[in-house]
């Protein structure tokens, strides 16, 4: 462990693991993305001038509208929103950090030299030009030819990889690490947004991981999902807008919970009907997941499914009501005090109200068939999300105290909603006027195009409002009056009971809840032992019937400091980079000649820096993950927490359930990818492609190691270092055996039946494709496994795990999982 | 539901536009209306009980920093319930009355015995392909002709587009490997309003690679006798053209109306 340097040095900002640094980082970073997204998007609003005069070509202009939705979408709007959870969640829940610090960083770095790779991938002969929503077959290297479209793809799955960690982090948090007395209602209506968000990120974003790598795979390896004629273009729509609409609320949300926030605190009311806008919110959570082939009413679905969906449609549009008009009540009798963040919070609402009665007009099939691809849709959404994001703006605004300590200048702040507002509606307003252009067009009826030149200028208005708030939070950083502990008159939340900017450890004491209210409560800790907690006066009570505090005893180490710095998160997510930028141009220099076995494959390498550099990423990214693993890195769990509904689940394992949850969505998409394709070709026409014998027998292979890793558990537990040696010895052969089968297997096939990745000398090419990568996919999985068994296996040797056998507890679930991936794969490729 | 008797008198079916600008009226007029009366409403609340620097009355229950975050209930809850109720019933009867059009625009009218026509559109980068029952096809211009109902069977030979015409609202996905449908039809008076021959853009409006800018075509309508002639032109060319077409190119689109001009001069 090392010791947190300065906030001063360079140094500080690569190792840190605070929850509060980490989110500075996310928000500048996320508010740099701002300006690029912005750029791209001032540039396709100079195009949109004139009809008829162009400052792009197509391409380019597919480019910037292209690069213009992911950054904003994905690189902007969700991290902004996660650098205020990352530093008030765990404030208002009276967590110390997040459950996973080091994971924290790691999804920050992950997110932020993602965005590196996207902008390297506009310097690789031009970025992906298909669109943010990626249309197959558009988005495979037949239509979409360049190295840089596919660096964007490999982008949007690294991003999406450090998402998940950030989800399971969050979730892990939240469920976990609240002080004692805040029950899961009693949490702020902010922390209350963010794990919805995080439940439907959990879920939305391992569909999108999945199809990201079906495509990876398209783009790098040559396999052929989304050109394939059966079925190819509706599985990518499928499988993107099951991630797509969620994804709507998953930006929204954070900016919904700032405006609950807000609008309490600067009317001095409490949230009207409390109980029905959290229930609304689980509500919409769950309901997003059913909405969404309404982005598909014009594809070739059957009117009984349209149907279904327009009533899911219309039906999450009820409880938004609910939540709108409560928001609105809440303001009422209050004392509303016109601050910047208000100004920008309430701004979000009425931007919202136009956003959601615009979109109901979309629930309207008829009304939908008319406003598919055109500016109505462009304008509705930019009204739901951007609009959303004004309130975070708000947010900046009230936290920006908290966060530094200093004022900020409100005369500038007013000005710079005012100009944003105005800005805002010159824009978005005018596209609903000149809804008829369709999308992504630039040589659009000439009759529209005044409405357009508004356009254009207020996007220019738009853009210059942020300087307005720049040049405010950089002035007052370095001069702005002190702002205190709490500027606020009405502020509830634990943030502003601390110190501003909070310690490193954020609280004086433990804090509770435990009698209705925030208090510090001094734990008593006798030397070396567990602390002892602390009754209502603060003097040590020893009843002990908090069941799950005393599971946590037994594992605490009560003289040990928590840790607050480590490299490792950068240093793999740097390797990750390396070895996705080497992976993006891979294809293109390498190619392999046909042969009768792999040892005498040619194989020619026209360029060797790519190759190179996927070797050295993959190099790096092992040897982090190993000097991780060996960091001697300490995040204590809460003594005394409120943990509903996960009561005595301790917190890593409460993790790996999350993954594995996250894991179970990346799977079933793959096997729904498979099913469907295969229905589209029809059912019968197909035949399994390999000899069923060679799966069986790694059925059982697999099924006998998840024996042997009970066999582990169970030594460890008994304290035999033989026992627990052999036990794992015996799953690493087992494994090792299970992949060797697989070897020869795919050998097989390729060199003596003739079937690769893109070719099926037998039927439809799309099969293996099928075939190659669902069970690839698997076998990552189990490479992956390894892996770390081996590491167990080190640490065994040397003596580890005896005394605390949880690591190897929760290997064993990630490998049972993998088995039981295997027991639906085995009957799908070689059964039926 | 809608009765389809009233969308259907005599002959006279309803367009596609005919039926969306009604809903698109009803659905602009309510959601203006409600916009402004829920905008209104909240601004002049929000005014009524501003901060004006006074001081808060006795009563006035100022939440604290770190009490446990409660809510509040009284006439406002009631209030917030009678507001989502009513909400509730705006939204579903309109999506109710949608849904009665809906029935009709899926279905088209029913056209009884005449013969419909039935045309394949294929879209490619960047263009549409019309291929006609005799097996005669066309590049970018679709030539039908008037008061009758033309049935489209829409597919792509390479990307996914979108194949649309603003002009009669008509809209649907081109997806390779799939055939989507839509119909529309219009009416002789219309023909002749336009000076005999009635002329609609069509638009991409998928994304669909460098050139879906500019990827623009054009359906034209003529009087039926015209077409009739016009039609029975292309009989000749239908081996030719069709075998050629199966190859397809590819290459630089070129809009070939020189077969209508002759026709509606």
């Amino acid at each position: 462990m090392s010791e947190l340097p300065p906030t001063t040095s360079v140094r500080r900002w690569l190792v840190t693991t605070n929850h509060k640094d980490i989110g500075i980082l996310y928000m500048i970073t996320a508010l740099f993305f701002l300006l690029f997204g912005g750029v791209l998007a001032l540039l396709i609003r100079v195009q949109l001038w004139d009809p008829a005069n162009q400052v792009l070509s197509g391409l380019a202009y597919n480019e910037a509208v292209t690069a213009h939705g992911l950054i904003m979408v994905f690189w902007f709007l969700s991290p902004f929103g996660f650098g205020f959870a990352n530093y008030f969640v765990p404030l208002q829940i009276g967590a110390d950090d997040l459950a996973f610090p080091r994971l924290n960083a790691l999804s920050y770095w992950m997110y932020l030299l993602s965005g590196v790779l996207l902008g390297i991938s506009f310097f690789q002969g031009g970025t992906l030009s298909a669109g943010w929503t990626m249309y197959a077959p558009l988005n495979v290297p037949m239509y979409t030819p360049s190295i840089g479209s596919t660096g964007a793809v490999l982008a949007l799955a690294m991003f999406v990889i450090g998402i998940t960690a950030s989800t399971v982090n969050f979730l892990t948090s939240i469920h976990h690490s609240r002080a004692e007395g805040m029950g899961i209602m009693d949490m702020p209506m902010f922390t209350w947004s963010m794990l919805a968000t995080v439940w439907m990120m959990l879920f939305a974003f391992a569909a999108l991981l999945a199809v990201g790598l079906i495509l990876a795979s398209d783009r790098v390896l040559g396999s052929v999902y989304f050109s394939a004629t059966e079925g190819g273009s509706l599985l990518w729509g499928h499988l993107f807008w099951f991630f797509g609409h969620p994804e709507v609320y998953i930006v929204f949300f954070p900016a919904l919970g700032v405006m609950l926030e807000l609008f309490q605190t600067f009317s001095g009311r409490r949230l009207v009907g409390r109980k029905w806008v959290i229930i609304a919110i689980c509500l919409i959570s769950v309901q997003s997941f059913l909405v969404w082939m309404h982005h598909m009413f014009l594809t070739t679905i059957n009117l009984e499914i349209k149907t279904l969906m327009m009533a899911t449609t219309i039906g999450i549009s009820l409880p938004f009501d609910l939540v709108v008009f409560s928001l609105i009540y809440t303001l009422m009798k209050g004392r509303i005090q016109f601050t910047t963040p208000f100004l920008f919070a309430f701004g979000a609402l009425l931007l919202f109200i136009v956003g959601g009665i615009t979109g109901v007009f979309l629930g309207a099939i008829v009304l939908d068939y008319e406003f598919r691809g055109t500016y109505w849709v462009v304008a509705h959404f930019h009204y739901v999300m951007f609009g959303g994001a004004t309130a975070l703006f708000g947010g900046a605004y009230y936290w920006f105290p908290k966060m530094t300590g200093k004022m900020y200048d409100e005369f500038l702040g007013k000005v710079h909603f005012v100009v944003f507002f105005i800005g805002f509606n010159a824009v978005y307003a005018s596209m609903f006027i000149g809804w008829e252009t369709p999308r992504r067009v630039f040589e659009y009826n000439p009759e529209f195009q005044i409405f357009h030149q508004i356009g254009t200028i207020g996007a220019f208005l738009l853009g210059f409002s942020f300087f307005i708030m720049f040049y405010n939070f950089l002035k007052s950083f370095v001069s702005g009056p002190d702002a205190g502990e709490n500027p606020w008159d009405y502020s509830r939340t634990a943030e502003w009971a601390i110190p501003s900017p909070p310690p490193i450890e954020n609280w004086p004491n433990r804090p509770s809840y435990a009698s209705g209210k925030l208090e510090f409560v001094k734990d008593y800790v006798p030397d070396g032992g567990p602390a002892v907690k602390a009754d209502e006066n603060g003097n040590a009570a020893t009843d002990g019937g908090d069941s799950h505090a005393d599971h946590i005893r037994e594992y605490a180490h009560w003289d040990k400091h928590p840790s607050h710095a480590s490299i490792w998160p950068f240093a793999l997510s740097f390797a990750t980079l390396i070895m996705f930028l080497g992976l993006s141009g891979f294809n293109d220099s390498i190619s392999i000649g046909a042969a009768d076995s792999l040892a005498t494959t040619p194989v020619t390498i026209s360029n060797p820096i790519y190759p190179v550099l996927t070797v050295i990423g993959l190099l790096g990214l092992v040897y982090s993950g190993v000097k991780w693993g060996f960091e001697d890195f300490y995040a204590p769990p809460a003594e005394f927490a409120e943990r509903w509904p996960f009561n005595g689940v301790e917190k890593v394992k409460l993790g790996m359930w999350f993954f594995l949850a996250s894991d179970v969505i990346v799977f079933g998409a793959f096997i729904s990818a498979a099913v469907f394709i295969r229905y589209n070709a029809g059912w019968q026409e197909w035949s399994p492609l390999t000899e069923s014998l060679p799966g069986l027998i790694n059925t059982f292979v697999l099924l006998t190691s998840s024996f042997t890793v009970i066999l582990a558990l169970v030594a460890a537990h008994r304290k035999s270092r033989k026992g627990l040696l052999a036990s794992l010895g015996a799953t690493i052969g087992l494994g090792l055996t299970f992949l060797a089968i697989k070897m020869w297997e795919w050998h097989h096939e390729i060199y003596d039946v003739g079937v690769t990745i893109s070719e099926n000398s037998h039927g439809d090419p799309v099969q293996a494709s099928i075939y190659y990568v669902t069970t690839g996919l698997h076998g990552v999985h189990v490479v992956g496994g390894l892996l770390i068994a081996g590491f167990l296996f080190y640490r065994a040797y040397h003596g580890a795990y005896l005394e605390d056998e949880r690591p190897v507890e929760y290997f064993g679930l990630y490998w049972h999982f993998v088995d039981i991936v295997w027991v639906f794969l085995f009957p799908l490729f070689y059964l039926f | 539901m809608i009765d389809p008797i009233t969308l259907q008198q005599g002959t006279d079916w309803r367009a596609q536009a005919e039926v969306f600008d009604e809903i698109f009226f009803v659905f602009l007029t309510l959601g203006t209306v409600i916009g402004i009366i829920v905008v209104s409403y909240t601004l002049w609340n929000v005014y009524k009980y501003r901060d004006d620097g006074s001081e808060a009355p006795e009563d006035f229950d100022a939440p604290v920093v770190g009490e446990l975050p409660t809510g509040q209930g009284g006439p406002k809850a009631k209030k917030l319930f009678l507001s989502f109720g009513l909400s509730a019933i705006v939204v579903i009867s309109l999506v109710v009355y949608a849904y009665g059009l809906l029935l009709y625009v899926e279905d088209g009218p029913d056209t009884g015995d005449e013969g419909d026509i039935e045309i394949t559109v294929e879209g490619y980068q960047f263009g549409w392909e019309y291929f006609y029952p005799n097996g005669h096809s066309e590049m970018n211009e679709l030539v039908v002709p008037a008061d009758q109902r033309i049935d489209l069977k829409i597919t792509s030979r390479d990307v996914w587009h979108n194949f649309g015409s603003s002009d009669l609202r008509i809209k649907s996905d081109a997806i390779p490997g799939e055939t989507s449908e839509t119909w529309f039809t219009v009416s002789s008076e219309e023909v002749q309003e336009q000076g005999g021959e009635a002329t609609y853009l069509v638009e991409c409006f998928e994304l669909c690679g460098s050139g879906h800018s500019a990827m623009k075509g054009q359906i034209t309508v003529i009087p039926q006798d015209e077409w009739e002639e016009w039609y029975a032109g292309t009989e000749g060319d239908s081996e030719g053209a069709n075998s050629s077409n199966v190859e397809s190119d590819l290459g630089t689109p070129s809009v070939t109306g020189s077969a209508v001009g002759g026709v509606s001069a």
